[in-house]
């Protein structure tokens, strides 16, 4: 019986000469060093605690990289070399019999590849995952303990399934040419909903898409989550989870730790070049060759999560299909002629997605979009909703004792943005504020004639004062 | 023979490339795993003069694979006293007349007059300047809160710390993702990115990675209903004052990549951020985010009156303390330490 070791090393080059390391002058020769001497490492006879440091270091520094300026800008060559992070760390945790916990350490490190880094040798971080998870078998769980599960049954609570006015309700046909497809909708961009196109996906039919069929197939593999009710809250943040870790957490069990709610979305992922075993259970559409760009044009995103998520109402720069595979959604669309009476947010950041709350709307901070025409509609599984580039979007999943999956394809690129914002403004409060601190200051300054508790105590006021001064002028909640 | 208050340098963290310690092993293959990382401070050699002292006055620059000495021979020193001084203060890297040299292409910027730069920090993709005035402004990418303007938003041009408006500074230093600076009255000022605890702010992933030891190890956490009452800090868009110690002010600190380090007047060197290098000093290589005196110069009875930062390492510049006894660590270890 070949051990996990041999496999790997099958899936390796056989020595170190076979073994590529090239890169553009991106890549500072002293790091490059580093990789150097894990090659070497890896072929060599060193024990495994220098190649897991050395790979350690590749990691870390190529990190840095990631994190500096933005996505967008970040070189190629530096992903590449988190990769091959990842691939020696991978080799330093399985060389030596390597334990359950250390398989699964394994795994992650191939995901954070997969998410953050580039190809390399041929995908080989994809071939790794695949080695690695024949090896763990599909039923063991117990080390995905890292979050309490209490047992508890599905949710059935049943939220406001809304009635779809027929005047507003999006259009729906069955199986379209495609030129009846682009000449009615796509060209004139006008919302659709296509039935019976996707009937033919493994997912509706041999390979059905449920919770378990999930777990087997990808249960330890990482993905990224967004936490958070939507994405315009002050309190949303993204993380990692193994998608076991997910279910766990927001799918079955839909209370956090603290005791408050909180909602868990696997949201606008790459799920299927992440996970191509999945890729294998849907079909693009032919209706997305009718695009102006090539095949390469388009992406793929997966939408996993519980009842209730919200997508607040955006527009995206580019055309989409969203595909309903389990459960169901609510959808409202306007149109870009109504961006006016849409209020989109000022910033850079957010000015594609509107402030107002679609389904609770303040009047009289938003007066005008109730006079906003929509249209809006039930997506069923089976459904496919056409959303025409920029056409704004709201989205809230129904509670069904199922989660909701569903894809979206959209071609010619997407951004993720990033979503924070801490506003700032003056008020002459400011201004009484800075003398108040700056007396403070004149006073602590004359030190000698303070007793120590005086000292101590000007100290505490003037540090108060300076955290009132920031909350006014960030008018953000202040630390402890 | 060695002058009684001559200064000397210690290092510790990374270590990969020997910029703080050779390694004995003549093999070109690399370290010992044990010395590519150095958790404990080490004196760096190698700056001796030729009749055998340490140099008089020397300066350390450290980029992530490189550690440079900036010497100052004793004869010029005493002969050329007056110029020797104002050599010290044009050495103020990197500004230079008329503006300001960056690590990567292009590498001048110029700096408008008006601004009367007197200090400027280089951090991983931002500038912060002190002013003559004592002002601070920040400047480049915004997106981890290290401008200090209270948005994520970069910005092209130099603009002013408003939160700082009105309080005399007298240094400042930038990290990775965080900035850093001084009062007149010696208080610390931080903001920016705090995932590693480079603030000194209550971080979450140091608090996830100690439940993750503590449950590894068999230790059930007691404490997880405290888990609801601690704020967290993943990012500081504005300025936070930070109490190093409530004994005595900071005169001197230093950034690295994500971890800062701090002397004190009382001559201590107090740390805190990220650890996996030994670059606290600590003798581990766990992160914190609570600064920690490094006992090992009290211990040693050595004065701390200097701090310099590589992005994974630290330098202190140190003296002979005379007649200093060594004290208990006043503080206890702190919960995320080993």
């Amino acid at each position: 019986m070949t051990s996990l070791w041999s496999k790997i090393s099958c899936a390796l080059p056989t020595d170190e000469e076979q073994f590529p390391l090239q890169f553009s002058d991106k890549v500072e020769p002293s790091v490059v060093e580093i990789l150097k001497r894990c090659r070497k490492q890896l072929y060599g006879n060193a024990a495994g605690a220098s190649l897991n440091l050395n790979a350690q270091i590749v990691l870390d520094v190529s990190w840095e990289r990631l994190n500096t300026g933005t996505w967008r800008h970040v070189d190629k060559e530096w992903r590449r070399v988190y990769s091959y992070g990842c691939l020696f760390k991978v080799a330093a945790l399985c060389r030596e019999n390597p334990s359950q916990e250390e398989v699964l350490q394994a795994v992650r490190t191939c995901d954070m590849g997969l998410l953050m880094g580039a190809a390399i040798m041929d995908d080989i971080l994809q071939a790794l995952v695949h080695i690695l998870q024949n090896e763990i078998g599909r039923t063991s769980k117990e080390e995905e303990k890292s979050v309490e599960v209490v047992a508890k049954k599905l949710k059935t609570e049943s939220p406001r399934s809304p009635s779809i006015r027929e005047d507003k309700a999006v259009p729906r046909i069955k199986c379209p040419s495609l030129e009846s497809f682009s000449t009615n909708y796509l060209l004139p961009l006008k919302p659709v909903i296509l039935e019976g196109i996707i009937d033919h996906w493994p997912a509706l039919n041999n390979h059905p898409w449920s919770i378990e069929y999930l777990r087997s197939v990808a249960g330890f593999r990482t993905v990224p989550v967004e936490v958070g009710s939507r994405y315009t809250d002050e309190d949303w943040s993204q993380t990692l989870l193994t998608v076991n870790q997910f279910i766990d957490s927001f799918i079955l069990n839909e209370v956090s730790q603290d005791g408050g709610k909180s909602r868990g979305y696997l949201a606008q992922h790459q799920l299927f070049d992440q996970i191509p075993e999945l890729k294998e259970d849907i079909r693009i559409p032919d209706y997305c060759c009718l695009g102006e760009g090539d095949e390469d044009d388009i992406t793929i995103n997966a939408w996993f999560g519980p009842a209730g998520t919200v997508s607040p109402l955006h527009q995206d720069p580019q055309q989409n299909f969203l595909a309903q595979v389990v459960g169901s959604k609510y959808i409202r669309l306007y149109s870009p002629d109504d961006t006016d009476k849409l209020y989109p947010h000022q910033s850079q950041l957010l000015h594609n997605t509107s402030q107002v709350e679609v389904e609770n709307p303040d009047a009289e901070l938003f007066p005008e979009f109730s006079k906003a025409p929509y249209l809006e509609c039930v997506l069923e599984p089976g459904d496919v909703l056409f959303i025409p580039v920029k056409h704004w979007h709201y989205v809230r999943s129904l509670a069904l004792a199922r989660p909701i999956i569903a894809s979206n394809l959209s071609w010619r690129g997407s951004t993720k943005q990033d979503k924070g914002i801490i506003k700032a403004y003056k008020s002459s409060a400011a201004q009484l504020m800075r003398s108040h601190i700056n007396n403070l200051h004149v006073e602590l300054s004359d030190k000698e004639n303070l007793q120590k508790e005086d000292l101590h105590t000007f100290k505490e006021i003037r540090n108060k004062n300076f955290r009132l001064l920031c909350s006014l002028l960030f008018k953000a909640t202040t630390q402890k | 023979s060695i002058r009684a208050d001559a200064m000397r340098w210690f290092g510790f963290g990374f270590n990969a490339f020997q910029q703080i310690q050779a390694s004995k092993n003549s093999e070109n293959s690399g370290l010992d795993a044990d010395k590519t990382r150095l958790s404990s401070p080490t004196e760096l050699r190698g700056h001796v003069n030729k009749d055998g002292g340490y140099f008089e006055l020397t300066q350390i620059r450290a980029s992530w694979s490189r550690r440079a000495f900036l010497h100052l021979d004793e004869i010029l020193f005493k002969v050329f006293a007056l110029f020797f001084l104002n050599f010290l203060a044009a050495v103020s890297l990197p500004l230079v007349p008329g503006g300001y040299i960056a690590s990567k292409s292009p590498f001048f910027h110029s700096l408008s007059p008006h601004m009367q730069a007197k200090s400027l920090a280089l951090g991983g993709d931002h500038v912060i300047l002190l002013t003559a005035a004592g002002a601070v402004y920040t400047w480049g990418q915004g997106s981890h809160g290290q401008l200090g303007h209270g948005a994520l938003l970069s910005e092209e041009e130099p603009r002013t710390v408003e939160a700082l408006w009105g309080m005399k500074m007298s240094s400042v230093s930038a990290g990775g993702w965080h900035s850093v600076c001084i009062s007149d009255a010696g208080d610390l000022y931080v903001w920016g990115w705090n995932e590693s605890g480079q603030l000194g702010l209550p971080s979450q992933n140091l608090r996830k990675i100690s439940e993750r030891k503590a449950h590894q190890q068999g230790e059930l956490s007691q404490n997880s209903s405290t888990y609801q009452e601690e704020v967290f800090i993943s990012i500081q868009a504005f300025p936070a004052l930070l109490d190093v110690t409530p004994l005595c002010e900071v005169k001197a600190v230093g950034c690295g990549s994500r971890h800062t380090a701090a002397v004190t007047t009382s001559g201590d060197l107090y740390t805190w951020g990220w650890g996996g290098y030994g670059q606290l000093g600590h003798q581990s290589f766990s992160s914190l985010d609570e600064p920690q005196r490094v006992e090992f110069f009290r211990v040693q009875q050595l004065r701390v009156v200097g701090v310099e930062c590589g992005p994974w390492n630290t330098f202190a510049a140190v003296t002979k303390e005379e007649g200093l006894a060594p004290e208990h660590p006043t503080k206890p270890l702190n919960k995320h330490g080993e």
